[in-house]
């Protein structure tokens, strides 16, 4: 009878250590997700005002002209983001690992230290730099290639999208490094070694043995930096002074998001744009971990 | 005693235990040490200036009143997330223009802030202060926060150059005068190199707080008194061509300087002879551009038509007791004792120069001071004249849509206005207006607690008119 009491209690026991995880997790994860789905179909004007408007926020938010520029602004970010950033990020890690001497650390540790300030600190630093006249980038391009000294950068529709992109470049890059660069140390060098003896050149070797090899890495890089890129808020935040940039040039989702829920004081539409945001960064992750194959290569 | 799954787990459990407990006693400490008034305001000058004064208050009163600083934008999210939650709230706030719209979203007996027009009506508030500063505050004819400020809005300008370019100041007496003016004497290329080196006016591309100056300042709003749009408007329309005109294009007068450091170097630099300042702003400039002392000076700005306005308004403070407080008599004492103090006003005008909305304290000594900085003007005296003819400007919960459609016309129209000219710019940004506009009213229909709140309304007139 003891001995069975004594089985109850260790059975019980994991549970006890799990509860409180589990209570947090449905205070904190659980409820606000079943709330914000609720609330998603619904207005609200304080506690004592709540109606229910069925699809009316999602239709509202799909058919908005905002919404559209903000999936447009967020994806051409996207874009660059992969197709820019991160072949950037590659190649410094490429270098990196191929250089031998000391000063490898330190590059690393000045190519990564852009991404140890915060967003905010990064984007007010930069709103300073493109100042038209004084900025120093302005400054920098009107001495390298005779352009850009009056250049509003954040105030020309047409520039304020290549500002942030320039801007997240800066932070970013190491930051992609880093993980590229773990990936490439883990490539089998014996496997190097004999596509050279077998009179691959370096760009052979590259595309057909290190690249194959850091695949699951760059699978992961590619899929958090889309989804880094959807979730993209503080930076331009930061470096258009809390505004979207002329013309909303700067709005991305989770500004659209942000304005409608918190300026606009409309929290249900708040709620619908994050569960279509939720659904967009699904669906496109999942057709990146798919075209890449690393799902079925795991199996 | 075992532990089946070792130490840890039940270490950390007494840990959990204990921090939880000392949490929950210090919650019970501090409520029983809860202060009688919680005052949250977002100016640290002015967070120092009550510092000073609350102490006077709590002793006349017995009461303990906690003062908080936290900056304007956080302050508003969060207080209207806790309203919206209803969750704990300061009993006082100030408020900063034009945040207020955003807590008129709903019907007026919804507003997290306590009614105070019975009792500003009571004191005779409403004929002692400047009349159009209540516009700020109110939603459908009720007002819901006490005005701290005027906010007039002068020209700053490069007195020194200005001298040596020959140009009288009295002589520009309208908007029209300063285009020609700037044309003909400041906006030059001055070493030749192609780049022009001197403009008259600071002027944002996108209109960032410079253009509701001028069009304020032209009659022009987003709102009317009772919350309805009248953005699409012929003068919006007029302002926004003229904006362009001298923000875009070769023939531009302005640069825009942004702000910091960048901007008092363009002003060192002469650059930029004429600025936007309202009285709050004349205190910043004299702070951060402490070489231009003796060389700045002050003018009304000019106006849209001969005898017309001179002057706009630029920002807003406001004093709010919230609806949750348990102490709304006390709180509204505290208010009438910070913003109806005579010392203060001095005090205030010394370290902000900031002119209050009550009228009997522009007589006051400190308020006739010259100031060396404005070349021995007297700055009080001159943004104390401007104050009596501050334009209303009323807010609603779409203000900052408003603001930003609107600044988008300007954008775009600006854009255009580079390729194309003139020609097709008025249809272009009466087009543009007209669309946003729509958008707006369309966001606007959406709120069905102002749609009932407009449909109360309207029976209440039916019935009134059914009556008569």
């Amino acid at each position: 009878m003891k001995h069975e009491k004594y089985r109850a209690y260790v059975k019980r026991t994991p549970y006890l250590f799990l509860a409180p995880y589990l209570c947090l997790t449905c205070i904190f994860f659980v409820y606000p997700l079943i709330s914000a789905f609720m609330l998603s179909f619904q207005q609200t004007n304080g506690p004592k005002s709540r109606a229910f408007v069925g699809l009316s926020n999602y239709s509202f938010v799909l058919t908005d002209p905002d919404f559209h520029k903000a999936v447009t602004n967020t994806a051409i970010y996207a874009v660059f983001s992969i197709f820019l950033q991160l072949p950037i990020s590659l190649g410094l890690a490429m270098l990196l690992n191929a250089a031998k001497d000391k000063t490898k650390g330190f590059f690393r540790l000045i190519i990564f230290s852009p991404n140890l300030v915060g967003q905010i600190f990064v984007g007010v630093i930069f709103s300073v730099l493109f100042v038209p006249r004084y900025g120093l980038f302005n400054r920098f391009m009107q001495s390298l290639i005779y352009w850009g000294l009056e250049n509003r950068w954040l105030e020309n529709p047409t520039l304020v999208l290549p500002a942030i992109i320039i801007t997240a470049l800066w932070m970013y890059v190491g930051f992609n490094m880093i993980y590229f660069l773990a990936g490439l140390q883990s490539v089998d060098k014996s496997l190097i070694e004999a596509a050279r003896i077998d009179g691959a050149n370096p760009w052979q070797v590259f595309w057909n043995v290190t690249l194959p090899a850091i695949k699951p890495v760059a699978t992961f890089v590619v899929v958090m930096s889309t989804i880094g890129s959807f979730q993209l808020f503080e930076l331009p935040f930061a470096l258009l002074k809390g505004e979207f940039g002329p013309s909303s040039s700067g709005l991305f989702i989770v500004s659209y998001l942000y304005s409608m829920a918190f300026r606009a004081g409309d929290l249900g539409t708040g709620a619908a744009v994050g569960w279509i945001l939720t659904l967009i960064i699904m669906i496109i992750s999942l057709a990146q971990i798919k075209l890449s194959g690393t799902l079925e290569e795991g199996k | 005693m075992e532990f089946p799954y070792g130490k840890a787990p039940f270490w950390i459990l007494v840990m959990a235990i204990i921090t939880g407990s000392a949490m929950m006693l210090s919650r019970v400490f501090t409520s029983a040490g809860r202060p009688d008034l919680v005052f949250v305001v977002f100016a640290p000058r002015h967070y120092d200036a009550y510092l000073k004064l609350i102490p006077e208050f709590e002793r006349k009163h017995n009461v303990k009143v906690q003062l908080q600083q936290v900056h304007q934008r956080p302050l508003q999210t969060r207080l209207q997330s806790a309203l919206l939650a209803d969750t704990d709230v300061p009993d006082m706030v100030e408020i900063m223009n034009p945040f207020m719209g955003a807590f008129m979203k709903g019907p007026l007996e919804d507003v997290g802030f306590v009614d105070l027009t019975d009792r500003i009506k009571a004191e005779k508030l409403d004929e002692k202060m400047v009349g159009s500063r209540f516009s700020i505050w109110s939603s459908r004819g009720r007002i819901f926060a006490l005005p701290h400020d005027v906010h007039p809005v002068a020209l700053a300008y490069r007195r020194d150059i200005i001298e040596q370019l020959g140009i009288d100041v009295n002589k520009i007496e309208t908007w029209e005068d300063f285009v020609r003016i700037a044309h003909e004497k400041i906006v030059k290329d001055l070493d030749g190199d192609g780049i022009i080196d001197r403009y008259a006016l600071d002027l944002s591309i996108s209109g960032t707080s410079f253009f509701p100056i001028v069009l304020l300042q032209r009659g022009g709003a987003y709102f009317d008194s009772q919350g309805n749009l009248t953005v699409d408007s012929e003068i919006t329309i007029d302002t926004i061509i003229w904006y362009i005109h001298q923000s875009r294009g070769k023939t531009r007068i302005s640069f825009p300087a942004g702000e910091g450091q960048p901007f008092y170097k363009a002003l060192s630099d002469g650059i930029i002879l004429f600025n936007f300042v309202p009285d709050w702003r004349s205190k910043v400039f004299e702070i951060d551009a402490k070489d231009l002392k003796g060389k700045m000076a002050l003018m009304p700005l000019p106006a849209w038509e001969k005898g017309g306005r001179r002057t706009s308004t630029w920002g807003g403070t406001g004093l709010a007791i919230t609806e949750k407080s348990k102490n709304k008599e006390l709180a509204w004492e505290l208010a009438k004792f910070l913003y109806l103090n005579k010392q203060d006003f001095s005090d205030r005008f010394a370290l902000l120069n900031i002119i209050p909305p009550l009228k009997e304290a522009w007589e006051l000594p400190a308020f006739q001071i010259e100031d060396a900085y404005y070349s021995n003007q007297k700055v009080g005296q001159i943004y104390a004249e401007l104050a009596q003819e501050t334009p209303p400007d009323y807010v609603g919960a779409y203000y900052e849509m408003v603001d930003g459609k609107t600044r988008e016309v300007l954008v775009d129209g600006g854009v255009y206005y580079e390729k194309y000219g003139n020609d097709g710019l008025r249809e272009f940004v009466t087009q543009k207006l007209k669309q946003k506009a729509a958008y707006i009213r369309k966001v606007m229909n959406r709120n069905v607690f102002m749609r009932e709140t407009e449909l109360q309304v309207t029976d209440a007139n039916a019935s009134k008119e059914n009556a008569g």
